[in-house]
């Protein structure tokens, strides 16, 4: 009886095993698509600076870069995107790329662990485009975000 | 009884608790205000398949989300970046190594007041099985097999065609071409 409690209370530590679903919360969330590499590592410059307008290129080439993509709501919590309706490309995939820096009303499965929040997104219930619009305050981040190129020439 | 159960799982979870991951690290600083070196044995899965069940054979061939279940404490870890200073994930290198068990070498990413925790930037993987440490960097040659077209000088994020067209429609602030020259004009 003793023997076959342990072996029972030891295989219910050893789980969840791979491959094997997880218990997801249903949640609605509005928020931010960003950039989380620069996000989380402060690469680029502070939380605020490397989201919206300012950062909008370079979360392109971030999302095109296959890093992935998170969903950071009003209250500060990042979404680890892992797929958007029937899209599972989320690692550098042009269905997620096209909402770059957009604010979008999600409805999606939550699912925690060890300390990240996971999300599949089941719908976009609305894409509002990019609303937090702080190039104003912060500049283009990174600077060379926009090339010599593109700057007005025989100025 | 009770004690029994709880004393075997103090003896399963202290050691655990205790294991330095930065120990044998040979990972680059990236000089990120919260890296901590670290190197540890993990299985590659596909994140999808593992919340939800839905499993194909090759993780996602690349295009979905990887994860990195820890041996030791069977913890999951994001990796988010290869090696490469160049925008570009992880997905790509850990995809050979679907479902199987490697070692990896990088810089684990702690900064709980933004939610980071437990992500990671591999720099080398020991293949399943032992063998030469292969550095983490391929993500561009394989962007450069899969887009001949945008072959040029430059790095692939100034070409990428898919980059490049949503430039090309809502400027480099996101908010349309006609805001985005106005503004360049002034600020530059």
């Amino acid at each position: 009886m003793m023997r076959s409690f342990i072996f029972g209370a030891l295989a219910a530590l050893a789980l969840p095993v791979a491959g094997q679903a997880a218990e997801g919360t249903r949640i609605q969330v509005t928020g931010e698509i960003i950039d989380t590499w620069c996000y989380f590592s402060g690469v680029m410059g502070s939380p605020d600076a490397v989201v919206g307008s300012a950062h909008h290129t370079c979360a392109l080439w971030c999302s095109a870069g296959g890093i992935p993509v998170g969903l950071l709501a009003e209250d500060g919590t990042v979404y680890m995107v892992l797929k958007v309706g029937e899209d599972d490309q989320t690692a550098g995939g042009d269905g997620i790329l096209k909402l770059a820096a957009h604010t979008v009303e999600a409805d999606g499965t939550l699912y925690e662990r060890d300390g990240l929040n996971y999300i599949v997104v089941n719908a976009v219930v609305s894409d509002l485009d990019i609303t937090n619009q702080n190039h104003d305050d912060y500049g283009n981040v990174p600077p060379f975000s926009i090339p010599a190129s593109a700057k007005p020439q025989g100025d | 009884m009770l004690k029994h159960l709880t004393a075997i799982c103090a003896l399963v979870a202290t050691p655990l608790m205790a294991q330095d991951f930065s120990e044998g690290s040979e990972a680059r600083s990236w000089n990120l205000y919260a890296e901590v070196p670290a190197t540890f044995e993990a299985t590659v899965v596909d994140l999808i398949c593992e919340f939800t069940g839905d499993c194909p054979d090759d993780c996602g061939a690349g295009k979905r989300q990887l994860g990195l279940i820890r041996t030791a404490d069977d913890v999951l870890i994001l990796p988010m970046k290869n090696s490469q200073p160049a925008f570009t994930g992880a997905a790509v290198e850990l995809q050979p190594f679907c479902n199987q068990t490697i070692t990896v070498d990088g810089l684990m990413l702690e900064d709980p007041e933004l939610g980071a925790n437990n992500v990671y930037l591999v720099q080398t993987i020991v293949p399943p099985g032992g063998g030469e440490k292969i550095k983490a960097n391929q993500w561009t040659k394989t962007w450069a097999k899969e887009h001949p077209e945008a072959e040029g000088k430059g790095p692939w994020f100034r070409r990428d065609p898919s980059v490049t067209a949503i430039i090309e429609e809502e400027g480099y602030l996101g908010l349309g071409q006609e805001l985005d020259k106005a503004w360049i004009a002034e600020n530059f």
